[in-house]
């Protein structure tokens, strides 16, 4: 015969475990709801995501197309009047000097490659490639008559920026990891005989082992800036009178 | 017989509860029904045997359902199943209990068979 008191015992305990097993049954097959949610709130961001990405690329190809259009337009203007010759080559200019245009001519393309020297004992951040050589190479070109300049196929613009995050290197926002391609438009002896001056940009990058290789061309194609320009700070000043 | 009814009202209860475990907690209840199992199972063989003790069933159930969810915690922390040992234990004299009411039920009808 069991005890009544045992019985009665067991029974509270009993009636605990019936609860906690419902409850904890109810919460699981909810949390799994939940979870299931929120994996299909991700799958449906993701095709939203990709949709954009479409519509974006579609819009782009777009504007390309009404560049190129209004460059005929232009041409075609200008094809019927002297002053409207002059405006489309003071706007031609405008076009290379910032930009947004892709332009081609003779020049040089300079590469720059890691140090290969493999001696371990010596701080290894000097052989490696840092923005300030890129610039002093950007720099140097500028300074030898260079119209227009891109590194890794990014444009420099007036406010092109070639800035060191980590290991990598960012340009117009894009990062970018050597071998850094720097191509320049000019005259490509001047250009060449600029960066191989004595003490120069190339006999310093040499002296920490970075790889230099300078090649002349008499076509090299340099492409338009792809970013957006949206000024927030700098207004045109209004000049008064004539 | 009582307990089976007291298990029938506690699912009631939980039926009706509109209480929901969030999923951080939910691994904390299920060791602690392992645990209540393990009570149950061992007060039912207990009384059977005639050796049950209030004192160490309440107390017993209590004090492993907070070890299990104690190991649970630690467990989480170090990101080692720990908990896997209450599991065991648990598992272990479940079935012991078990095969001890079983033996006892059997004995009482084959018993009055033989009357």
């Amino acid at each position: 015969m069991k005890n009544t008191k045992a019985q009665i015992a067991i029974a509270f305990i009993c009636i605990l475990l019936g609860f906690m097993i419902t409850v904890q049954v109810k919460s699981v097959r909810k949390n799994t709801a939940v979870n299931n949610q929120t994996m299909q709130r991700a799958e449906e961001l993701q095709t939203e995501l990709k949709n954009e990405k479409e519509r974006g690329d579609s819009l782009y190809k777009q504007v390309l197309q009404y560049e190129k259009d209004l460059q005929e337009y232009q041409k075609n203007a200008s094809d019927s009047s002297d002053q409207a010759k002059g405006l489309l080559k003071q706007l031609q200019n405008a076009q290379i000097q910032s930009g947004m245009t892709d332009v081609e001519g003779p020049g040089v393309t300079v590469t720059l490659t890691d140090s290969q020297d493999k001696s371990g004992d010596v701080d290894a951040a000097l052989f490696v490639i840092h923005d300030t050589d890129i610039l002093r190479v950007v720099n140097e070109l500028f300074g030898a008559g260079a119209e227009a300049i891109s590194v890794n196929d990014e444009r420099m613009i007036a406010t092109s920026e070639i800035r060191c995050v980590g290991n990598v290197v960012t340009i117009n926002g894009n990062r970018y990891a050597p071998p850094y391609v720097i191509k320049a438009i000019g005259s490509s002896d001047t250009l060449e005989a600029g960066l191989n001056i004595r003490d120069g940009v190339v006999d310093e990058l040499k002296h920490y082992k970075i790889g230099v290789t300078i090649k002349k061309s008499d076509k090299i194609s340099i492409g338009r800036y792809n970013g957006a320009f949206n000024p927030k700070y700098a207004v045109p000043v209004q000049k008064g009178g004539d | 017989m009582i307990p089976f009814i007291g298990l029938l009202i506690g699912i009631a209860i939980g039926i009706f509860t509109p209480y929901h475990i969030s999923s951080q907690y939910s691994s904390y209840v299920a060791i602690a029904i392992l645990a209540a199992l393990d009570s149950v199972f061992g007060g039912i063989a207990a009384s059977l045997q005639k050796t049950f003790n209030m004192k160490i069933f309440i107390s017993g159930f209590f004090g492993n359902a907070l070890l299990a969810a104690g190991l649970t915690f630690i467990g989480k922390k170090l990101d080692v199943d720990i908990y896997l040992a209450a599991v065991i234990v648990f598992g272990t004299r479940l079935f012991q209990n078990f095969a001890v009411i079983r033996r006892f039920l059997l004995n009482k009808y084959v018993k009055r068979d033989n009357i």
